[in-house]
């Protein structure tokens, strides 16, 4: 921050324009309604937020939390400064409490009294402005700004640029407009505004923004009920009312439609005029429901996306293959194409709900998980690998389940099929948990501490992203009908695919391998080498003693590939690259790091996860990184999520994220990190590095 | 659960009657049971007799940081020495910012910052926050000797994030345990807290 400052000091040394702060999560300037004002009159000067989507900062009584802007001028000698010109602010809510304050543009107005005695020429005002903006976290910003004017005799001039913007903030500010308000005390607080403004208005989000924070409790509902000359809204009292010293004045801001008044309420009876026509129609308070909604849709949306592109994720392609196959045989009967698709499309949705309904109660009990939770556990990810195996050595034709594949059309055999379509769908979405697509981070951090309904929601949405494109396709006649009849080549498809499987069994064993130690990996070898002479027993042929020693054996397998959990889990480093040297995360670390002046580069990995590991090959491996993270004095960090860890998974979710990968770079002047995509190129890298060093 | 079944009906009957911000009028402070960052279960009515304090807490926070380069530990240190109990409390739910899934994170964060609280308490699910109505970091209630609320609100009356307007600031809990130690009614008993909102899950 000092350094930001000193820079910024440096910028501003040269009083020549008005420049604007970017501090992180809004952009602040000061911007000017005239560009030459005269001597003896109130110029106004403003200033302007930008606020990132979803923060906000403060209105002059921030509610329940927060703190709102401020400016300390240095002015010359007999030029003074007054006090912001509120713009209407809007209640926030965050749980059981409730701010106020404003997200996107904001403008404040400052009147500025120029002497009589002013010098013509240019004059340079300068601020120091303080600003929080918050969004779930909350940052202070610093800054100084500064807006240049030019002294000059006769009519204003207005500024190009921002003139129109701040006089049209001035007009649009609450103003006193002659309401008549009183308010009383009895059983409840009753707020009672009455004016000729009021007659007829549109009262509809009716909304009273008292200037302190004492008078009411912000995070209750206000009630409105219409009159013909005004209206009553019912509040809750605050601690000022309760302590027994109630204010002698309660001003405020009255919202009303589209309207806004500033108002200051005395004790007393209510006017004439102030009730007895029910409530405003369609009367909702803003944000209340609506809010959620919109985000709820958004998130079922990327979700789709998300789901979509995950189809595109390395992870899935070794599930596609079987998929691959079993579309080449049914290609040529339109209905039988059309129930595996369906099929397929169901396993994917009953898995991603089921996955869902796990993750749910895991949170409810209060675990710190996230997306791919359940390859943290060494007994998944040991059956799984033994599952990739059986498929592999089935497709190979190591040994056949039920009737023959040949008998397709046989009604027999299309049962079959469907369920062996459902089956890939549900190993589709369990491979596919190790990736998290572009999109798909955001709708699954939205459902960070949301009710379990909305997480249903979302999941669903992203289940029918993903089996959308192979449902689709099932339903595209014309695009099947352009692979070749089915015969011999099909069978040979068929044991070409099976080698992406056991690619799939050796890298799940590899995970393994991060997870546990050498005797852990051992353990499960031997349980997959027990599995596959169980499948391979079983193959020979219905015989009654032999299938019945192949289950053995298979129950056996299945035992092995249990055991690794009870191996000690390995902790901190692993899956290092081998160019960028890097340190294990904590805040601590990060914290400690920053406080010396350093750039730092958190990678927020797990083994399990094919993108980290993709991205860790593709870009993080590359000389370029490594090189640009040298020239950053820069400190890579990795926060290694491969086993269940508490405190990375409250790091993710404190950036919105339910999974990893996720990268995070600070730079010593910015208070909050740049947020890296999830699939990078070196360029991306060594340019958010060289950002974050300021060169 | 932190809470137990008793305390949390307590609780649940004492809020409709109370309101959120009316605990000052009602005086008597609320129970609550709730885990420390040893696993232990704390409750008001062990410390029967004694002056306790209660911080609310988010270490993201930057107003909480803004106290932590000395300012709440010295308060801590005198509070204590002169008999009181300091109870810190981080009400931040899981996934919300601040929270501690593990005590053992909660101490190590304190022994880092050198806390001189007698016991950090991690009301995870919100309730006892609730209860009183906590809603920035930090957020301070006092109690008096007989379990009444002698003192909410601010840590001082300038309510900023910078560490330099500490000096300038008064404040107002050493005031409030001044007065009770000298026996005389808490002079401010109420002032508005600042800070960032209580990140309840």
């Amino acid at each position: 921050m000092r350094l930001l400052l000193a820079v910024l000091a440096l910028l501003f040394a040269a009083p020549a324009f008005a420049a604007e702060v970017d501090t992180g999560h809004l952009k602040i300037e000061l911007v000017a309604q005239d560009a030459s004002v005269a001597p003896g009159t109130t110029a106004y000067v403003a200033l302007r937020q930008d606020i990132d989507a979803g923060w906000h900062t403060y209105w002059r009584n921030p509610g329940d939390s927060g703190e709102p802007p401020k400016l300390t001028w240095t002015l010359p000698a007999g030029w003074t400064a007054g006090e912001f010109v509120w713009a209407t602010p809007k209640t926030l809510p965050f749980g059981p409490l409730t701010n106020y304050g404003y997200s996107g543009e904001v403008i404040l107005p400052v009147p500025i009294a120029v002497p009589a005695n002013a010098r013509p020429g240019p004059v340079t005002l300068e601020a120091v402005v303080d600003v929080l903006v918050c969004e779930k976290i909350c940052i202070p910003e610093t800054g100084k700004v500064s807006v240049t004017l030019t002294v000059a005799d006769g009519a204003p001039k207005p500024d190009a640029r921002w003139g129109a913007s701040v006089a049209a903030a001035l007009a649009a500010a609450p103003k006193p407009a002659g309401l008549t308000a009183t308010f009383e005390n009895g059983k409840t607080l009753t707020l009672a505004v009455a004016g000729a403004p009021l007659k007829g208005a549109d009262m509809s989000g009716a909304w009273f923004f008292p200037f302190q924070g004492v008078w009411i409790d912000h995070a209750k509902a206000q009630t409105a009920e219409r009159g013909s000359d005004g209206l009553t809204l019912t509040l809750t009292p605050g601690y000022a009312f309760e302590s027994g010293k109630p204010p002698a004045v309660m001003d405020g801001v009255l919202v009303v439609g589209d309207k806004a008044y500033e108002i200051s309420a005395t004790p007393g009876p209510a006017p004439a005029g102030v009730s007895g026509l029910g409530p405003p129609p369609g009367a909702k308070g803003e944000g209340t429901g609506a809010a959620p909604k919109t985000g709820l849709l958004i998130a079922a949306l990327t979700a789709f996306l998300g789901g979509l592109i995950l189809n595109l994720m390395p992870c899935v392609f070794p599930v596609l293959s079987m998929k691959a196959a079993s579309l080449a045989r049914h290609a040529h009967e339109t209905r039988a194409a059309r129930r595996q698709g369906l099929a397929y499309g169901a396993g994917v949705v009953a898995t991603f709900l089921i996955l869902a309904g796990v993750l749910i109660g895991l949170q409810l009990a209060g675990q710190q998980v996230g997306w791919g939770f359940q390859l943290q556990s060494p007994p998944v990810v040991g059956v799984l690998g033994l599952l990739m195996l059986a498929v592999a050595l089935n497709m190979s034709g190591v040994f056949e389940i039920g009737t023959s594949v040949q008998g397709v059309g046989s009604g027999l055999a299309a049962k079959g099929g469907l369920s062996g379509a459902f089956f890939t769908g549900v190993l589709a979405v369990v491979v596919a948990s190790p990736c998290t697509a572009p999109f798909m981070a955001g709708a699954l951090g939205f459902t960070i501490g949301q009710p379990p309904i909305v997480v249903l929601a979302v999941f669903l949405a992203l289940s029918l992203g993903f089996a959308a494109p192979f449902v689709a396709l099932a339903f595209a006649p014309g695009l099947l009908r352009r692979l070749p009849k089915p015969g011999a080549w099909m069978d040979t498809l068929r044991k070409v695919l099976a080698f992406p499987m056991y690619g799939a069994a050796a890298w799940l064993l590899w995970v393994l391998s991060q997870q546990t130690d050498a005797a852990g990996l051992a353990v499960a070898l031997m349980g997959l080498l027990t599995g596959a002479f169980a499948l391979w027993l079983w193959g020979l042929g219905p015989k009654a003693w032999r299938q019945g020693l192949a289950l053995l054996l298979l129950a056996g397998a299945v035992a092995l590939v249990l055991q690794p959990d009870s191996a000690a889990p390995r902790t901190g480093e692993s899956a290092a690259s081998a160019v960028l040297p890097s340190e294990a995360w904590s805040e601590e670390r990060v914290a400690a790091l920053r406080a010396e002046g350093k750039v730092v580069f958190v990678n927020f990995t797990a083994a399990w996860c094919v993108s980290c590991q993709v991205n860790d090959k593709v870009a993080l491996s590359t000389d370029e990184v490594a090189k640009a993270l040298t020239a950053a004095n820069g400190v890579y960090l990795k926060a290694d999520w491969t086993n269940r860890n508490p405190e990375i998974a409250a790091a993710l979710a404190e950036h919105g994220r339910a999974g990893v990968p996720l990268y995070l770079v600070y730079g010593p002047a910015s208070e909050t990190p740049q947020v890296l995509p999830q699939l990078l190129t070196p360029g991306m890298v060594a340019g958010a590095l060289k950002k974050a060093a300021g060169t | 659960m932190t809470l137990t079944r008793r305390s949390a009906l307590t609780a649940a009957l004492a809020l409709p009657v109370l309101g959120l911000p009316g605990l000052a009028l009602a005086k008597t402070a609320p129970d609550f049971a709730v885990k420390d960052a040893d696993g232990k279960v704390r409750t008001l009515s062990e410390f029967k007799g004694r002056i306790v304090v209660l911080e609310w807490l988010n270490r993201a926070c930057p107003y909480t940081q803004k106290h932590y380069h000395g300012n709440m530990q010295g308060l801590q240190v005198s509070a204590t020495r002169d008999g009181a109990v300091w109870l810190s409390v981080c009400s931040s739910g899981s996934w919300q910012p601040g929270h501690w899934s593990s005590g053992a994170g909660a101490k190590g964060w304190m022994k880092k910052y050198g806390s001189a609280a007698t016991a950090m308490l991690l009301d995870e699910d919100g309730v006892m926050g609730r209860a009183y109505g906590a809603r920035t970091t930090p957020h301070m209630f006092v109690i008096d000797p007989a379990g009444q609320l002698a003192y909410q609100g601010a840590i001082d009356d300038v309510p900023t994030s910078k560490v330099e307007d500490i000096g300038r600031a008064k404040n107002l809990v050493a005031a409030a345990l001044a007065d009770l130690h000298a026996g005389r009614p808490v002079r401010t008993p109420y002032s508005q807290a600042y800070g960032c909102a209580v990140k309840y899950g």
